[in-house]
């Protein structure tokens, strides 16, 4: 009861995700720095202005529903942090596994989005209702093929938890390269998900000055912030139990592995991030339908027959 | 901010706060969904009175001012406010002097396509070529500030020539400088013709067709992305571009990427110019004495700024004072066309639009600077300073003992 | 159409403007009346094809206010037509259907000199700011930027027997 207790709180649990989440983000913004001959933050940067934040006035605009204005950052990071407990860290089970966790965790994962789309509706601001639209016209677009893309490798591997998802291929290890197609459309549409360049312009600085958030100030802001990164860490989880799932059955290797693993996802999206301009929104909708659905489609239509013709 | 619902309409204020906007303009855009419907412009917060300032002093406080009219395209305005000047009094400017202005000005030029550069691809949400350019800006700076003294508003020209020599070495560095350049400049040049995300932002946006140039009566880089070659070192050579013939750019696209192509190949093309001109620079005075009053005329002169066609005129009535002084900037003759340039694009176009014709607000209003509005409580120097140390004292420091300047 | 051909063209059509030209693609004028001034204009826009509006440049004259149109053609040449109105009563009209880019000058000569332009469509002052005080005009000679308050935004010259 205890160990459960001290799993889900410490590690590999909240204090956990907090504490990588905060390495996460600097290995980010500093290797995005360094891509553009910067010096980039030092490490303690994001603990700083999560802590500065923290200290700030809350400003709350006349017309926002106050109740709704500070519940939601709250509502998004626990929503974040409960799908984190699915997901397998130290060794190839997670804290908590049960048949259709992944499709917990994908809902659980929906709802910051929406949380951002409600607070930039709720702050009843021309910007802010710009950048809400844009999160929900976003979400219209990655939606489809990043849930495609997850479930496929559920398919091949006939189970809708993450971790006997991870128990399947540590058997079977050549059947991880059937999922390279979906492995690439998650990444992309995980990129959209999480709002970076070049799928920011729910966020464009240089249009809509802070997107949805833009009247968000304080502590607020800060738990916004900090569902940013969480939100961060999990989709790399995600990405690394589903689609990397080399596991060894020593669960401290396999801790390392983890880290290896999110660490390599979280360096291809800053590289993303850093060579590409920001794309508009109708370029996105344009993107994702006509290229990245089809292909994800193919690869569900692909695992479902392997899955049927292999008789597994 | 307001928003009039009439159907779906919504009126979005884009200034004259707004992280893209470099300088205040207030852009009222009307929008029906994400696609711009009308845009109304208002510019004029950056008015100075220069022109009025200039006809209370003589000639020399005057040039003073006009190479503060905007930073970055100083040389450009004060280079054509000497050649007005010196038409009138009809002096003979040495032929190094004007060598030295020409490498000047070509150094300007290429500094603000830099700047034009990282602009933009800041407004399209492109940070790393933001940083990259800026960086590469910083040669041309260094090297500015070590001709003139100051990395902006360097004061080389005068009346009459040049009031700065161009040693050997400097002109070695020069060189070197132009080296390291050209070869980050063919990496720019291939990033704009390659780069996927960087087309389809700038490509297709934005467009003024050859007709609505000459309507607008757009200049620079505007019109030669239309395929027009308006460019005042071809049809009226001024200075060292009598002897020197410069390649005109065109290019055919008439929209965003248009003019950024013709500034990319404008910035080789500069560098090929300054590597002549030092090239072949003459030996001999960089001055001749100008006369301290004008006698009575008038003249009209052009120069090529960096973001186009530059018009000074001068009159005097034979004082010591100029009798009327116009500066008509680029940027003043490009914004005509900014409606038109708007409408019909989406709001995430709106930035880079209006980033592309390179505003130079400052060079647009030159009109005066007021201190509060009327409208909210008007608190002067005096009182905001006492109104702060009375907070800071709130929270334990005194501040009072700290000597200001008084203005 | 070239600089003498203009030169040529105009002293025949409007011998009154005694068009000059001191250097290569710069022709200049003598001032007109309004009604002259509207005549040369569309003559050169139609007939000598100077469709490029570059600037307005007003002027004070003492008892009147010059405007200096400067148009261009597609060879270059900077042609500078003048109208001259008494400050009593500046009244003009707007060349704005002939070059719809010179009518933010326009606005810039109703604003700075007070000239009454009449034929400008509904848009924003230009340029200064929305709370400036009526009646005073900064580019006019007579107007004195020391006299200007920037704090209550008004101008207060001073009383006539303390300037002597």
């Amino acid at each position: 009861m205890l160990l459960s207790i001290f799993k889900v709180l410490v590690f590999p649990g909240l204090l956990f995700l907090g504490t990588y989440s905060f390495l996460l983000e600097f290995i980010d913004r500093k290797v995005y720095a360094r891509m553009q001959n910067r010096k980039g933050p030092p490490w303690y940067q994001p603990m700083a202005d999560m802590l500065k934040l923290i200290g700030k006035k809350v400003i709350v605009p006349r017309n926002a529903q106050k109740f709704v204005f500070a519940a939601l950052p709250t509502v998004s990071l626990a929503a974040v942090c409960a799908a984190f407990l699915c997901i397998p860290v130290f060794g190839s089970t997670a804290i908590t596994a049960y048949s259709g966790d992944l499709v917990a965790v994908l809902y659980l994962l929906t709802i910051p989005t929406l949380c951002h789309f409600l607070a930039g509706y709720n702050s009843h601001e021309v910007y802010s209702t710009i950048g809400a639209f844009r999160t929900l016209t976003q979400m219209f677009a990655y939606e489809v093929p990043l849930f495609l893309a997850f479930l496929s490798p559920a398919i091949l591997a006939g189970s809708w938890s993450i971790s006997g998802i991870a128990a399947f291929y540590m058997a079977h290890p050549l059947y991880t390269l059937i999922n390279i197609p979906a492995f690439l459309v998650s990444l992309l549409a995980s990129q959209s998900k999480l709002e970076r360049s070049p799928f920011d312009a729910p966020e464009a600085e240089t249009e809509i000055v802070g997107g949805a958030l833009v009247e968000y100030s304080g502590r607020y802001l800060a738990f916004f912030r900090a569902t940013a990164i969480t939100e961060l860490t999990a989709m790399a989880s995600v990405l690394a139990a589903l689609f990397l799932p080399f596991f060894t059955g020593s669960v401290w290797l396999d801790f390392a592995l983890y880290l290896v693993k999110t660490f390599s996802i979280v360096l291809v999206m800053v590289l993303l991030r850093a060579t590409m301009a920001r794309i508009r929104i109708d370029q996105t909708l344009k993107f994702f339908w006509s290229i990245l659905t089809p292909i994800a489609m193919a690869q569900m239509i692909l695992n479902l027959l392997l899955r049927g013709g292999l008789g597994l | 901010m307001s928003d009039y619902r009439e159907k779906n309409k919504v009126v979005v204020q884009i200034g004259p706060q707004h992280p893209s906007l470099k300088e205040p303009g207030s852009f009222k855009i009307t929008l029906d969904g994400e696609k711009v419907e009308r845009a109304v412009i208002e510019i004029g917060y950056n008015h100075r009175g220069i022109e009025k300032a200039c006809e209370s002093r003589n000639y020399i406080q005057a040039l003073y001012i006009i190479e503060r009219v905007c930073g970055i395209c100083s040389h450009a305005h004060t280079s054509c406010f000497c050649q007005a000047f010196e038409e009138i009094a009809g002096l003979e400017v040495p032929r190094r002097a004007h060598y030295i202005r020409g490498i000047v000005g070509e150094l300007e030029r290429l500094h603000s396509h830099l700047l034009w550069l990282g602009v933009a691809s800041h407004e399209i949400g492109f940070d790393t070529l933001f940083m990259y350019t800026w960086r590469d800006r910083e040669l041309v700076l260094d090297l500015l500030a070590r001709i003139g003294g100051n990395r902006v508003n360097y004061g080389v020209n005068t009346y009459g020539g040049v009031r700065r020599d161009l040693e050997p070495e400097l002109m070695q560095d020069i060189l070197t400088v132009c080296d390291l350049l050209e070869e980050k400049l063919k990496y720019y040049a291939d990033l704009a013709l390659t780069e996927t995300t960087l087309i389809a932002r700038l490509r297709g946006i934005g467009t003024l067709l050859p007709e609505d140039v000459r309507k607008y009566s757009a200049v620079g880089p505007v019109a030669r992305a239309a395929g027009i070659m308006d460019d005042v070192r071809i049809t009226e050579p001024y200075g060292v571009f009598r002897e020197i013939a410069v390649n005109g750019i065109t290019d055919d696209h008439c929209d965003v990427y248009g003019r950024t192509l013709v500034r990319v190949k404008e910035m080789l093309e500069a560098i090929r110019l300054i590597r002549i001109m030092v090239k072949e620079i003459p030996d001999g005075p960089i001055s001749v004495r100008p006369p301290r009053k004008l006698p009575v005329g008038e003249s009209l002169s052009r120069v090529e700024a960096p973001r186009g066609e530059d018009i000074h005129y001068i009159r005097s009535n034979g004082g010591e004072s100029p009798d009327r002084v116009r500066v008509r900037a680029p940027s003043e003759a490009n914004w005509h066309g900014m409606s038109h340039m708007l409408e019909g694009f989406q709001l995430a176009d709106v930035p880079i639009i209006i980033a592309a014709i390179d505003p130079c607000y400052s060079c647009t209003d030159r009109a005066i600077h007021l201190i509060g509005d009327g409208i909210n409580q008007l608190t002067d120097w005096a009182q905001i300073r006492a109104l702060s140390i009375e907070q800071y004292k709130a929270r334990g420091i005194d501040p009072g003992s700290i000597k200001i300047r008084e203005f | 159409m070239n600089t003498e051909e203009t030169i040529l063209a105009l002293n025949k059509h409007f011998p009154a403007l005694e068009a000059v030209s001191n250097r290569p693609l710069r022709v200049f004028t003598a001032f007109a009346e309004p009604k002259a001034f509207e005549e040369t204009l569309r003559y050169a826009n139609l007939t000598l094809g100077y469709h490029k509006g570059k600037h307005i440049i007003g002027t004070d004259e003492g008892e009147n206010i010059g405007l200096s149109y400067i148009i261009s053609n597609d060879e270059d040449v900077l042609l500078v037509l003048r109208e001259r109105v008494p400050k009593s009563a500046p009244h003009v009209h707007s060349m704005g259907e002939l070059y719809p880019s010179l009518m933010l000058h326009e606005r810039e000569m109703v604003d700075l000199f007070g000239v009454q332009v009449s034929g400008l469509p509904e848009g924003p002052r230009y340029p200064l700011p929305d709370c400036w005080p009526d009646g005073e005009y900064p580019m006019r000679k007579e107007w004195n930027p020391a006299y200007f308050n920037k704090q209550t935004v008004t101008y207060e010259p001073p009383k006539q027997e303390d300037a002597k």
